[in-house]
């Protein structure tokens, strides 16, 4: 059995992580924006008696590489010589695609173009032939469809005998008669290291070096070719140089298409109707909040049958562990600590699914990629890539990846800003909070207000994003242009199939870290031995008395301080926290009661309450994201600190204002 | 001839989504009770800007844009979308009250939304073809 490596590269947004799950079985992420992937990902399969490793790659526009996730593709295919390069090309789309691929084929490694979306270039009405595009690119191509699974041992079979034969036919562009000569002197120079000639091809280097690529110049400083090298560049503008090379890139292209590819019948389709008017300069924003709206609605509306009788299964659970279980104490751990922590946030699991699937809808369609369109001109006023609204956009599943996406960002002070802005971004977690504050003391109005709050997450987010530019991490990002994706209908299967595999996180979620969170608070509401569960005198009592002269200007009593406080560990563990402690052992809707019960609460501090925990720090997960993604504890913790800051003020001032209106705090 | 239509249908439709719009913020404002116009604020918006987009179209046809009829057709869309949206949630709405054992009425399910979509779908299906052209299956 023969081990191989085939890389999967390309253009962002072609499918390759789609490929990449039906050939190995994996889950990973798939959305329709470019940027999805930012990390290398393995999977292992066996096809006829060979071990084959997959890798799959962030996308990348060309081998210059520009941001840190297109380093890493960069790097894998330059540094690491996996057997085969798999380029997946998005058929709709070949212009842009080739344009990599005339720079793999310099590089010289075995190349097969795996043509995917092959289905929507089809439906479009164009014709693609595929035997003429492989001879002419001296490339194999075959014919794929990523989310049908349509093409896969076509595509194995190409890239193992590519992988197999050698030597392999590069068929690279010709630069013309002036960049040829400095190419072929710059090879003469590089030709006397002949450590570098094992390593690279020499004329791709010779290339890279022409168009004052610093990373190709970081490969050769070492070398004793280097002096040469700088000597025959000194007089050139690489700049010029790039541009040239590109445009006949780009002629090459030019030259090829027409003679594989057939268009399709004119006229506007959906798609770009669409595009039209949901990007439009007035109605854009308007029709996203809109649309949002509309996702809060439904997140809310139906859920409500789904919750109730979740609660009724609950209140059924509780009322027969009350009565069978012995002695008291277990019967309070089983009642409070395990129903009432855990069964609190069970209880929101039809609403984080609804919500997951309504933003898969959004994802899978093509429509979140607008929306980050949209905002492209609100984004650059505050001084970031529009791009950076991509980050944001995930964060509202979890802020972990929201994070994670901004190595997508460019510049270094962009991603930073990008990075500290995403905790305010609500994630899904802090959604079971809302629901059950806004509902208990909003009910009609729950929906709005939680809409507002996300709003109000994206406005702090924006705002300190303002603020940091200013101050901390001053600077000027460049535009960026945003490729579209086409609208989509996606089959339900694929959006049930993501809103499964995020939804699935909570669920586990509420089995781990939630039951131990409700357990520990458990622990601290019935210790010492003999005290009144949950009262002044426990534990968690002392606990929440120490924390409560921090929160007590916000109107918030020790119960909610210790709540608080346990929701560093994760958002989900405030509302488990709070049925703990609330001993709603009782189950049902009975959490809610118990709050609107308690003349400590009042609506004001509960919108002060949501406020806070939109704002303060997410979950320890987060923390540890950010520390590992800028690489200094320093940042997560001035991310720490500023968030309990301006969670602070704000649920001060929008407390004081709504208890005017409200009455009550 | 069909655009003319078109750009009529858009002109009356979008006044109809903007006038009701507007009630339903009012009403939401001012506690006024409106029959079949629910009291919702931000409802009241989407109904506001599902008009712009019609009207906007309707100005284009005025002016003689072609553009006026992509307009009118996101328009329809947004309608028919939004109109599912409110129907499903008043659908959820029902079975709550059933499993709750609460009072429902199909007069909490009539809003703005909901009947102004049933012109909405009328307009969509009597121009589906345009809707279908070129959108793929994923
Ligand atoms: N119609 C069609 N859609 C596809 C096909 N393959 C992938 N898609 C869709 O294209 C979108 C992008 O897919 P991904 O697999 O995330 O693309 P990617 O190349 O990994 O993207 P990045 O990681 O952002 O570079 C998703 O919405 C997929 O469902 C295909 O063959 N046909
Ligand atoms: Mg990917």
């Amino acid at each position: 059995m023969t081990g191989i490596r085939i890389a999967l590269t390309g253009n962002p947004n072609v499918g390759k992580t789609t490929l990449f799950n039906a050939l190995t079985g994996s889950r990973q992420h798939v959305g329709n924006w470019p940027g999805v992937t930012v990390e290398k990902k393995t999977g292992r399969i066996d096809w006829n008696g060979h071990a084959i490793d997959v890798i799959d790659l962030p996308g990348t526009y060309s081998l210059t590489a520009y941001s840190a996730d297109e380093v890493v593709a960069r790097d894998y295919i330059i540094d690491e010589n996996p057997d085969v390069v798999v380029q997946v090309v998005d058929a709709t789309n070949l212009e842009r695609n080739l344009y990599l691929t005339t720079q793999l084929a310099e590089l010289g490694v075995p190349v097969v173009i795996a043509l995917n979306m092959a289905d929507a270039a089809e439906a479009g009405g164009y014709a693609i032939d595929r035997e003429k595009l492989s001879a002419l690119l001296a490339i194999p191509v075959v014919r794929t469809v990523g989310t049908r699974g349509e093409g896969l041992d076509g595509l194995l079979d190409a890239a193992i005998r590519e992988a197999e034969t050698s030597p392999h036919h590069e068929h690279t562009v010709g630069y013309g008669n002036d960049a040829e000569a400095m190419i072929a002197s710059i090879v003469d120079v590089l030709s006397a290291d002949k450590d570098l000639t094992k390593r690279y091809p020499l004329r791709w280097l010779a290339v890279r070096l022409l168009e004052g690529d610093e990373n190709a110049l970081a490969k050769i400083r070492d070398s004793p070719a280097f002096t040469g090298v700088q000597a025959l560049l000194s007089g050139i503008d690489p700049d010029e140089y790039e541009a040239a090379m590109a445009d006949r890139r780009y002629e090459m292209i030019a030259a090829v298409l027409p003679q594989v590819r057939t268009a399709g019948a004119g006229g506007m389709n959906v798609s770009e109707m669409v595009d039209r008017v949901v990007t439009d300069r007035y109605l854009g924003i308007p029709i996203f909040l809109a649309l949002m709206w509309g996702a809060f609605e439904l997140t809310f509306a139906v859920a409500a049958p789904f919750v109730a009788l979740i609660e009724a299964g609950l209140a059924w659970l509780s009322a027969t562990v009350a009565g069978s279980i012995e002695p008291g104490w277990l019967a309070s751990l089983v009642g409070d600590g395990i129903i009432g922590g855990v069964g609190a946030v069970l209880v929101f699991v039809p609403n984080i699914f609804i919500l997951f699937l309504i933003l898969s809808f959004l994802d899978d369609t093509g429509y979140l990629a607008r929306a980050a369109f949209i905002m492209d001109r609100l984004m650059y006023a505050i001084g970031l890539p529009g791009k950076a609204f991509i980050p944001m956009l995930i964060g509202f599943g979890c802020n972990v990846p929201g994070i994670m996406a901004a190595r997508t960002i460019e510049g270094e002070k962009d991603r930073l800003i990008t990075i500290l802005v995403n905790p305010f971004i609500s994630c899904s977690a802090r959604l079971p909070v809302y629901i059950l504050f806004a509902g208990a003391f909003f009910g009609a109005g729950a929906g709005g207000v939680v809409f507002l709050l996300y709003i109000l997450g994206i406005a702090a987010a924006i705002g300190s994003a303002k603020l940091f530019r200013h101050t901390i991490l001053p600077g000027e990002s460049s535009p960026f242009i945003m490729e579209m994706p086409p609208y989509r209908l996606p089959t339900a299967w694929t959006s049930l199939l993501h809103m499964w595999s995020r939804g699935a996180m909570y669920v586990r979620k509420a089995g781990t870290i939630i039951l131990v969170g409700a357990l520990v608070v458990w622990c601290l509401a019935s210790l010492p031995f003999g005290v009144d569960y949950g009262s002044s005198a426990s534990l968690a009592g002392a606990l929440g008395h120490l924390l409560e002269p921090l929160v007590a200007p916000l109107g918030f009593d020790w119960k909610i301080a210790v709540a608080l406080l346990f929701g560093f560990v994760a958002k989900e563990v405030v509302v488990g926290s709070l049925g703990v402690l609330y001993g709603t052992g009782e189950g049902g809707d009975a959490l809610s009661m118990a709050l609107l019960a308690d003349p400590g609460l009042s609506a004001a501090t509960a919108l002060a309450l949501m406020i806070f925990v939109l704002l303060y720090t997410p979950c320890l997960a987060t923390i540890a994201t950010i520390r590992k993604e800028t690489g200094s504890w320093r940042w997560a913790g001035f991310s720490v600190a500023y968030g309990l800051v301006l969670a602070w003020l704000l649920a001060l001032i929008v407390g004081h204002i709504a208890s005017l209106f409200l009455g009550g705090a | 001839m069909s655009n003319v239509i078109k750009g009529v249908f858009g002109a009356v439709l979008g006044v109809l989504y903007g006038g009701l719009g507007m009630l339903q913020i009012v009403s939401a404002v001012t506690y006024l009770a409106l029959p079949f116009v629910p009291a919702s604020f931000f409802g009241g918006f989407v109904l506001l800007v599902i008009g712009a987009v019609l009207l906007t179209g309707a100005r284009k046809f005025a002016q003689g844009l072609d553009e006026g009829v992509v307009f009118v057709n996101v328009g329809i869309l947004l309608s028919v979308a939004f109109g599912a949206v409110t129907l499903l949630a008043a659908g959820a709405g029902a079975l709550e009250a059933v499993i709750a054992e609460e009072a429902w009425s199909i007069a909490d399910a009539i809003t703005p939304a909901v009947y102004l979509a049933v012109i909405g779908a009328a307009g969509f299906l009597a121009w589906c073809r345009t809707f279908f052209r070129g959108l793929v299956a994923a």
